[in-house]
């Protein structure tokens, strides 16, 4: 470990793209940013860094990369693009009348061992919906997700929806909390309809609560689902309302043709802490594990002074990149072939190369180099 | 394009066999040393159990069939839909027999294991300070040659615990043959996933 080998070496988790790479990566930017552009969402570019207390939860902040400023404050490489915009929407833009439309693009970084698709610096696409009716935004965060995909040419692609209200719901009065509760969202996670009994043996809730927290770990699959959670979670009006509410966004979105693309998985418990409602994740047959995803989080914009409901979503450009790059007849797109440009007069030669670029062609000037 | 399932030719080969075949589905003789199996509906990929959860985890094998034991180990980010009912075993903390050594008593306990990341986290939750030795095999012997206080395994009698001398004085999990699919194959490849738990759920039953 001398300073001479660590020239070398890179530390794990990053990345570096170059040529056709990096022309894929711009161009599935490009794909999805004007698909954000064409809904009249309104690009943002925020901060690198900012105080760490922005970034809540403790999903994120046990993943931050955060270090002390000159002045004693404590910073963070921002691991998230949800916080930072919450914050600017409602204090640099807090006289702009809601619903506000966001979107933004670029790096975030976490903590996080490289493993299934993830390093520890992630390019991430995505919106944010503040205020407005929250059904109806929902509805149109479900529909952007979708049209990126269709965009992207990502086959078979499903958005999986969950709601937050239906595992807290049937969990209300519980009293159940810390390790214990983490235990049984695990087991609810991986659909282990054994575990979460066990989880709930000393749980003190009803026994109807308990089998439709057991339910949670089957009802997942098509749009059918919703109705037997209906009938299962009669005994919690909570629960049952958000079902209720997710309905309403899943018949509006397929009515507007997407039907086929969505599905239901009530087991799906996890996520950022701040999420509230409607929670969803976009699968792509080929990769195995999700291209991006999404949530509502109403009480995220409280913190910062300005109350308001919000759903936001994103995609992984990194993800979005190794399906493509998976996808053996769509390559790289690669670049034009250049024009030599050489001669013995460098002026003229390179008089030569600019009347050539004013044309709009690609030179290359000077003899050699390789790609 | 037919489901990879993703199984290992270690200790849970005949139950897994027994439980295709119950259900009806087709299963590889087990002979020979094709790894990758093609059979009906299903393709088969033989690997080493410790790498199913892997496998599934990253999508290149849509469902598997591994010991929970494995899969808490991996960490692999999975569902887990059913509990086969064989390969059953216990992971538990085991201490030489008679001897004054006590859990709460080390200043950190040295433990040997095939299970490091179990076992630190089964102590550390505990609030005691834990040395994993990270073994691949032979755990038993480590007590008693003085590598280790004692050790995290699996047991499934208790014989071999008690032939070199050991009590089990914890149980860290409960572990038995587990389905494990893949998540993204869960959703995007539905209907196949769904018809193949269901038929392995009528089996298991």
């Amino acid at each position: 470990m001398n300073g001479t080998h660590r020239l070398a070496q890179i530390p794990p988790g990053v990345q570096c793209f170059v040529g056709d790479e990096a022309r894929r990566r711009r161009r599935i930017e490009e794909t999805v940013l004007s698909v954000f552009e064409g809904w009249d969402y309104e690009e943002i570019i925020p901060p690198l860094f900012d105080y760490a207390d922005v970034f809540t939860g403790e999903t994120l902040s046990s993943k931050m990369y955060s270090f002390v400023g000159r002045d004693g404050s404590v910073l963070a490489l921002r691991p998230d693009f949800t916080s930072l915009l919450a914050k600017i929407a409602a204090g640099r833009l807090r006289d702009r009348p809601a619903p506000i439309r966001l979107y933004y693009s670029g790096e975030v970084v976490r903590y996080e061992p490289p493993r299934a698709g993830r390093q520890s610096e992630l390019f991430q696409m995505g919106l944010e919906h503040l205020g407005g009716e929250p059904r109806a935004a929902d509805a149109e965060v479900l529909t952007i997700a979708a049209e990126c995909l269709e965009e992207l040419g990502a086959e078979g692609f499903v958005l999986s929806l969950g709601h937050v209200g239906v595992f807290t719901g049937l969990l209300a009065g519980s009293g159940i909390e810390g390790a214990r509760l983490e235990g049984l969202r695990e087991r609810v996670e991986a659909k282990d309809a054994r575990g979460v009994r066990r989880a709930l043996a000393e749980v003190d809730l009803a026994p109807e609560a308990k089998s439709a927290l057991e339910r949670l770990t089957t009802l997942a699959g098509g749009l059918e689902v919703l109705d037997q959670a209906a009938e299962a979670f009669a005994c919690c009006p909570a629960a049952a309302a958000a079902v209720a509410e997710l309905r309403a966004v899943a018949v509006a979105v397929s009515v507007a043709g997407l039907g086929s693309r969505l599905a239901v998985d009530l087991g799906e418990v996890r996520g950022l802490d701040y999420y509230t409602g409607l929670v969803f994740r976009a699968f792509v047959p080929g990769l195995g594990f999700e291209v991006g995803g999404g949530g509502r989080y109403d009480t995220l914009l409280a913190r910062f002074g300005r109350p308001l409901p919000a759903v936001g979503f994103m995609l992984g450009l990194d993800r979005v990149a190794l399906l493509l790059a998976r996808h053996k007849d769509e390559p790289a797109p690669s670049a034009a072939v250049a024009e030599p440009v050489t001669g013995a007069d460098l002026g003229s030669a390179l008089a030569e190369a600019r009347t050539k670029r004013a044309a709009g062609t690609r030179v290359r000037f000077g003899n050699g180099g390789g790609r | 394009m037919s489901l990879t399932v993703a199984l290992s030719k270690g200790k849970l080969l005949s139950g897994t066999q027994e439980l295709f075949r119950g259900a009806g589905l087709p299963f590889p003789d087990g002979e020979g040393r094709r790894l990758v199996v093609p059979m009906g509906d299903l393709r088969f990929l033989f690997v080493k159990d410790w790498d199913v959860p892997t496998y599934v985890e990253y999508g290149v094998a849509d469902c598997g069939i591994a010991g929970r034991d494995v899969v808490l180990e991996s960490g692999s980010d999975v569902f887990e839909p059913l509990d086969l009912g064989f390969g059953g075993c216990r992971l538990v903390v085991a201490v030489p027999s008679g001897s004054p050594f006590s859990l709460g008593s080390a200043s950190t306990v040295r433990v040997a294991t095939k299970y490091p990341r179990v076992a630190t986290e089964y102590f550390l939750g505990r609030g005691i300070s834990v040395e994993a030795v990270r073994l691949a095999g032979s755990v038993e012997i480590a007590p008693g040659l003085g590598l280790a206080d004692c050790i995290v395994d699996i047991v499934e009698t208790g014989r071999t615990l008690e032939e070199n001398g050991l009590d089990a004085v914890e149980t860290v999990a409960e572990s038995s043959a587990r389905l494990v699919v893949n998540r993204a194959s869960f959703h995007a490849r539905r209907a196949e996933v769904q018809r193949l738990v269901q038929t392995l759920e009528g089996a298991v039953r």
